[in-house]
């Protein structure tokens, strides 16, 4: 158990969060489900990571595997997830809510069906506070009033005896962002927090997560498809694809030397402020990966313009950048490196179709 | 090749709780084809009773079972009763009267409340008012009351009006029952229609210029029909209870003709020396009503029917 | 407040004309054979209560003058005479109303006591063994109406059935009187539970059955949606989750129900109150009805019309209270 003050004295050398390993697989009609498949990484105290990859890339369920937050039944487990040192992979809900809003938090996409409509926002708020903490009720909503203010909601005080809907989108997920980090947790997880809010206000949303982060020397995990959400706002990325980990690298790095040629499609596929009105959008052909068989060999293979043989059937492990060890990444044939040129050259040459295609095969 | 077409979701699409209790469902449960398989027999029982060498007539007197002295067993399969009449005979010839009047009725709240929702529905506005405002008055009266006290008036219209000697009790009974089952089938009619209204394959007759009969006729009406199927038999149970409870308080058909409430209460009196001479009849009444409720939420489920209540 | 206005005048509206229609209804045909005041009043009147009527009543008069009067009247109080009972019909149903009413308030908390814990289990375990077996039989005795259950209750609970297995003799029933006294419970409380305990219950099952089904899908239903999961991923254990953040959201089915078989309820008092002889307003409009007792049956016809539609506007009142997006919403309007 660890509280506000303890947090800042811990030393960054041991990870907060590590995860060895880890799988979450479904048992569904139509077969297991291999919706995480063997994923390892780690998260220091204070940072922020950003988990990017397309829908069915498994970054939902890996953020959820760590929380704990899966469904009970039909859900197959494996590998280590470590908590401050502690075990949790194997703990059931019950050992698990003790952690829940305490120490680990999650924010979810869609703020609206994600408050309870015929609460107060003010309950919603106190409740974790006085669960976790044993505050009192006036206690609770005193620190419920303060937790809006410091989410930037003005009017704080009227606020609290609101109902969600009678507030805007940005102003909702604010409240969740309050209810998250209410009782202090270590370790934040924001699961799409600003695909359903406008552009205006995702910047804000981000900016305040970011602000709050550092304020309270937070773990931050950002969990989303739009690189361009955690390209300002975190401190390394990891890319997901088919249920594995494709490649890791601190932000700055990964931007300017990316490897996978999946990460370089997701970066092509942003359109650009820059570019001439009426450029055709590029998006990725092909669909992902069915994850009951998933494909042999590397699982981006199918929809890979630079894909040999060699990526059809053997599975790339993954390693680290000759020289950054902590660029991780599994390919065959990473960009920048001679197999790519060859490829590369390939295809401008016109030989190979191009992998990128015009808006329509995403 | 690897199979790209489905692709899973990063919550699984199908949860796995959910996928194993859809599969259940979708296979036909044994209660389905038990209820339909025991409508099937009565409706058979019932039709051909005349012919049938083991179902005495209702009236026939057995031998020794005077005053309920013949409990359920050999000679007379459900017991006799106070006349020394067949329990299960009446039973099967009072179900005659029962489904006549049950499926009467359904077929005169079908029409009337059909053809009700459909035109609120469709021309709405004005139409739609007024209608709303039957339906919300037909509803207001509890049903039993209603029943009661149209039954009860209706004989003495009958004998006021000549042109409607034919007006017997067992009309009466389905003109009233009948009544009872238009309101809860029109709102659902109507609302089916106004739905239906605003697709593209009612939008695409209407602007060719098609007028609204043909549309209502050729075009919502047969998309009408799964809806109405399931409310008919939900509603067929209810106006089968009502039928017995009707019968039960007096209000039912005329004296010689049995039916099951009526059955239950002429026995009732003597209950704790016969009971078979009550309960037969209350199973029956019971199977049937809850046959009818099987069926009809087979319907709604297999329809995806939502009703907020018949 | 508009919408409550605009609610109170449909009410109204649908009052009347319900009313309206029942007196039609009612006094149609009156007119032959013989004086519509005799048929009225049924039994053997006086001449001179034959004029009175006539004349209060306007009995002479088209409908909508007769129902004016009526209805004048009935509010005042003076709802006919019964010259059956030989008594002001609103005495005969002051007499009775209390029976009537507790049959429904009864039966209506009992099987919402049942129906929430019972729904509440069955959705949090869903698709388990126990949910199944609840469903299977709520579905079987949503289909027991009252004139099924008050006869298979009454062998049960009421007559006396001795079996002997071996030297062994078990009792069942004999526990409940046979015939339902209606003893109030401020006279004695033991003898009013005993009197009313198989009445009430055969009220109580369907509608319990009926109630547990609404509240089960509307729970199933709630407990899938996302702001559920962020309450349990706030820590908050699952029976608080459950009860204040699932069921909070889920009684508005309920609700619903309440609102919807209420004219069950009526329908199935009528039953009940004649099967078990209770004296209550049901049995009175049957014997009533039997016997011509006209004005009798207009009133208290015209009472229970009353008394449906009012809680039916309670209900829809009551939708504010329990979801503040419809508070707002009306609000607005």
């Amino acid at each position: 158990m660890s509280d506000l003050t303890q947090a800042s004295t811990r030393s960054s050398g041991e990870p907060l969060i590590k995860l060895t390993d880890v799988t979450t697989h479904f048992e569904t009609p139509r077969g297991l489900v291999r919706a995480v498949d063997g994923v390892s990484l780690q998260l220091e105290r204070g940072r922020a990571l950003g988990i990017v990859g397309e829908s069915g890339s498994g970054k939902t369920i890996l953020s959820r595997s760590i929380m704990g937050l899966l469904p009970p039944r039909g859900t197959v487990r494996g590998g280590s997830i470590t908590f401050e040192g502690r075990e949790i992979g194997n703990l059931d809900r019950k050992a698990m809510r003790t952690v829940w809003g305490k120490e680990m938090a999650m924010i979810f996409q869609d703020p609206m069906t994600s408050l309870n409509p015929v609460m107060k926002i003010g309950k919603q708020i106190a409740e974790p506070l006085q669960i976790h903490l044993g505050m009192t009720k006036q206690n609770a909503w005193a620190t419920a009033e303060k937790l809006l203010t410091d989410v930037r909601i003005p009017e704080a005080k009227r606020r609290l005896e609101q109902y969600p809907h009678e507030m805007s989108g940005g102003m909702r997920q604010r409240v969740m962002i309050a209810i998250a980090i209410a009782c202090g947790p270590t370790a934040l997880f924001a699961d799409e927090p600003t695909t359903a809010l406008d552009v205006t206000v995702q910047a804000q949303i981000l900016d305040l997560l970011g602000e709050q982060r550092r304020d309270r020397n937070m773990s931050l995990v950002l969990v989303t498809h739009d690189l361009g959400v955690v390209a300002g706002h975190t401190d390394e990325i990891a890319v997901m694809y088919g249920g594995k980990l494709v490649e890791k690298a601190d932000t700055k790095r990964l931007f300017a030397h990316m490897k996978m040629p999946y990460t370089e499609a997701l970066l092509h596929s942003i359109p650009k402020m820059a570019d001439p009105s009426h450029t055709r959008l590029s998006a990725i052909a092909g669909r992902p990966p069915d994850m009951v068989n998933p494909p042999k060999g590397c699982r981006f293979a199918p929809r890979c313009q630079y894909a040999v043989d060699q990526c059809h059937h053997e599975e790339p492990p993954l390693v680290a950048a000759a020289d950054d060890p902590t660029h991780l990444y599994a390919c065959w044939q990473p960009v920048g490196s001679p197999e790519h040129r060859a490829a590369r050259e390939r295809i401008d040459s016109g030989a190979a179709p191009a992998m990128t295609a015009a808006a329509g095969g995403h | 090749m690897t199979a790209v077409a489905q692709a899973a979701a990063p919550v699984p699409a199908v949860d796995p709780v959910e996928a194993k209790a859809r599969r259940r469902r979708r296979k036909a449960p044994l209660g389905f084809y038990c209820a339909v398989g025991f409508l099937v027999l009565l409706v058979f029982l019932a039709v051909f009773a005349d012919y049938l060498g083991f179902i005495r007539s209702p009236l026939q007197k057995v031998p020794g079972g005077a005053r309920y002295k013949i409990g359920p067993g050999w000679t007379a399969w459900w017991g006799t009763d106070g006349l020394s009449r067949d329990v299960f005979a009446r039973c099967i010839y009072g179900s005659r009267t029962t489904l006549q009047v049950g499926i009467y009725s359904t077929i005169f709240g079908i029409t009337v409340g059909g053809l009700l929702g459909v035109l609120a529905g469709y021309f709405r506005g004005a139409v739609d008012r007024v209608v709303s405002v039957i339906i919300d008055c037909l509803l207001a009266l509890p049903g039993l009351l209603l029943a009661i006290i149209l039954i009860s008036r209706l004989g003495a219209v009958k004998e006021s009006t000549t042109w409607l000697n034919w007006l017997d009790r067992k009309w009466q009974i389905v003109l009233t029952l009948g009544i009872l089952a238009t309101a809860p089938l029109a709102r659902i009619v109507r609302a089916q229609t106004m739905a239906l209204r605003e697709r593209e394959f009612v939008l695409a007759a209407r602007s060719l210029g098609a007028k609204p009969a043909r549309v209502i006729f050729r075009e919502i009406m047969p998309n009408l029909i799964p809806a109405i199927l399931t409310v008919a038999f939900t509603g067929l149970s209810i106006l089968i209870a009502s039928e017995g409870a009707l019968a039960f308080l007096g209000l039912g058909v005329e004296v010689p003709t049995p039916t099951w409430g009526k059955l239950i209460d002429e026995n009732r009196a003597k209950i704790d020396i016969a009971w078979w001479a009550t309960l037969f009849p209350c199973f029956m009444l019971f199977l049937t009503v809850w046959s009818f409720n099987i069926i009809g939420d087979r319907l709604s489920r297999r329809f995806d029917i939502r009703q907020a209540g018949v | 407040m508009r919408y409550f206005l605009q609610r109170l005048l449909q009410f109204v509206i649908v009052f009347f004309i319900v009313t309206f229609g029942v007196m039609v209804l009612i006094r149609m045909g009156l007119n032959a054979p013989g004086d519509p005041a005799r048929t009225l009043l049924g039994g053997a009147p006086s001449d001179q209560l034959i004029a009175e009527t006539t004349a209060k009543y306007h009995l002479d008069s088209n409908y909508l003058v007769q129902y004016w009067f009526w209805f004048w009247n009935f509010i005042q109080g003076d709802m006919g005479y019964s010259v059956q009972n030989s008594l002001p019909v609103f005495d005969l149903i002051k007499l009775r109303a209390t029976v009537t009413l507790l049959l429904g308030f009864y039966s209506i908390t009992f099987a919402v006591l049942i129906a929430v814990p019972l729904a509440v289990r069955q959705a949090y375990k869903r698709d388990s063994v126990f949910d199944r077996t609840a469903s299977g039989l709520t579905f079987m005795f949503v289909s027991v109406p009252a004139i099924v259950l008050a006869p298979i209750l009454t062998i049960i609970l009421i007559d006396k059935n001795v079996f002997s297995i071996g030297d062994y003799q078990i009792t069942i029933g004999g526990w409940f009187p046979r015939v339902g006294n209606k003893v109030y419970p401020w006279e004695d409380p033991v003898e009013h539970i005993k009197n009313f305990f198989v009445p009430v219950l055969v009220l109580t099952i369907p509608l319990a059955a009926v109630f547990t089904r609404l509240l089960r899908g509307d729970m199933v239903q709630t407990l899938q949606a996302d702001f559920i999961t962020l309450a349990s991923a706030k820590g908050v254990s699952p029976r608080r989750v459950l009860w204040l953040h699932g069921l909070r959201n889920s009684l508005f089915s309920l609700l619903t129900g309440v609102g919807l078989q209420l004219g069950g309820i009526v329908g199935g008092a009528i039953v009940v109150e004649t099967f078990f002889d209770l004296k209550g307003m049901g049995a009175m409009l049957v014997g009533a009805i039997l016997s011509k007792d006209l004005f009798t049956v207009q009133s208290t016809a015209a009472i229970l019309v009353a008394c449906v539609v009012t809680v039916n506007l309670i209900v829809d009142l009551l939708y504010a209270v329990l979801d503040p997006r419809i508070r707002h919403a009306r609000a607005l309007a």
